[in-house]
Order: structure tokens, then sequence, then C-alpha cells
């Protein structure tokens, strides 16, 4: 194990939001281990469900259906540093076209602020995804200076 | 009759607000509005944890409140929930207040009860 890879957790989560809170739980853990503070937590909590929401009700749809889908969240906790990937083998999408974050959209179709809500919450976002080749999602949160 | 009553439909929720809990929500703010009642009293105090699923349903309900000729009001969210709303600039379309006082003002005198009569 190199020394990068020392605070490294995994987890294998079923598609499913029944999870959501399971993962929130793990990943608050991990960011007071990182040191982060209170509300720090709080934000990444959120920030964390939301990417794994967007997993759930978008990477396996149509074509990609299946049962027993699962993507990964892998947490680094660094020092005064946590770093969240969420990672899945999905549809995949093209990040430019994402539909325009507004509060009018979101009346719409009560969905579509999750991405503003995360880049709102943590210190750096990250979406790297592409239609059949899945997707990638960074989120840091560092210890307030 | 409680104040709550006197607003029209009032919903105390409780625990986390998320993909898994939030179709319960839409439901039942949905079957408020399905019934006339067009304005919708939403006490997050016991409310845990929030995040966009519960953020979009306050927003797409209040937005059918509105056209109905009513509104919504959150009221008395903890630190952690203000935060959701705050970030996302929906504090003000949200009527988020602190009491049930606040939130009657804000949605203005009641005109009709939730209640069949």
């Amino acid at each position: 194990m190199s020394a990068a890879d020392a605070g490294v957790i995994e987890m294998k989560v079923p598609c499913d939001p029944r999870f959501l809170s399971v993962v929130r739980l793990a990943v608050a853990g991990a960011a007071a281990r990182a040191g982060l503070a209170v509300a720090e937590i709080d934000d990444v909590k959120v920030a964390i469900s939301e990417a794994c929401t967007n997993v759930i009700d978008h990477a396996f749809v149509g074509p990609a259906a299946s049962a027993s889908a699962t993507f990964t969240v892998r947490i680094n906790v660094g020092e005064g540093e946590l770093r969240l990937e969420v990672l899945d083998e999905g549809a995949g999408f093209d990040p430019k076209h994402l539909p325009a974050a507004t509060v009018e959209n979101a009346a719409e179709r009560e969905r579509g602020l999750g991405v503003f809500l995360m880049q709102g919450l943590m210190d750096e976002v990250k979406i790297e995804s592409a239609p059949g080749s899945g997707t990638r999602v960074l989120l840091v949160k560092r210890q307030a200076r | 009759m409680s104040p709550l009553e006197d607003a029209g439909a009032c919903f105390a929720l409780e625990g986390e607000l998320d993909a898994f809990t939030g179709p319960e929500l839409r439901e039942q703010l949905g079957q408020a509005l399905a019934a006339g009642m067009c304005r919708l009293l939403v006490d997050l105090s016991g409310v845990e944890y929030m995040d966009s699923v519960g953020l979009g349903i306050l927003v797409g309900m209040a937005k059918r409140a509105a056209e109905a000729g009513g509104g919504l009001a959150v009221v008395g969210p903890r630190d952690n929930v203000r935060r959701v709303f705050d970030v996302s600039g929906t504090r003000e379309l949200l009527n988020v207040v602190d009491s049930l006082q606040d939130a009657q003002s804000r949605l203005g005198p009641a005109t009709q009860t939730g209640e069949e009569g």
C-alpha cells in the first residue's frame, strides 16, 4: 500500500435510495476523521448524497437498466481534507448538456438543483462523463483555516 | 382550531428528507393541493437532514400552491437545513421563517381551512 492509499475507504453501494443514509453516515465519519468541523461535515453529507442520488436516478436507466446495479464511493481521508469519488459504469452523459440549474427549472421538474448545491457546498467539484462511458464525480472539502 | 389548521394544511416532518423519503412528502403535498388546500405550511423543525430532493419538491409545490392562489411556507429549519435554502437562494421563495406566526403573516390571513366543512 502506498502512502497515498493509506487513508482510502471504498464502498460498493447498491443503486437504491434506501442506502443513501448509510453512505452519508460513513462519509460523515470519515469527514470527522479528516478533521472537518460540524458545519463542514453537514455540507459534505449533502454533497455526497447529491452525487449518489444522481447515479441512482440517471446512471442505470433505459438500455443500461439493471436490478443489480451498483456504484462505488471512494473516500480519501486526508489531514484537514476529504476527497470523495463517486464512480459508476452506467449510461454516462455529456456534462456540457446538463439542464440549467435555475429555481424556475427546479419548480417545473422538482429536481435539478443537485449539481448546483454540490458546487455551493464543496471546495472542488469535478464531473467527468461521456455517453456510454460511465461517470466520475470528484468532491473535495477542506478544513477552514 | 390550531393556528396550523387555520392556514390550510400543515405538515410536520421528522427525520431525513432525501430521495428515499421524498416521494412520501411529494404525495402528501400533492394530495393536499388536489383537495383544494393551497396554503401549505411545512414544519421542518424535526428534520435532521435535507438535500436537493426535498428542496425540489418544496419549490415545485410552492409554485403549484401560488398558481392555485395560495402559497407555501417553511417553518423552523435547523441550521444545516437552512443552509440548503441559503446556498440555493430559495429562502425568500419558500418563505422560510422561524415561527408559525411568521409563516401565517407571510401567507396572509386564512380564507379557508384544510378541513371539509
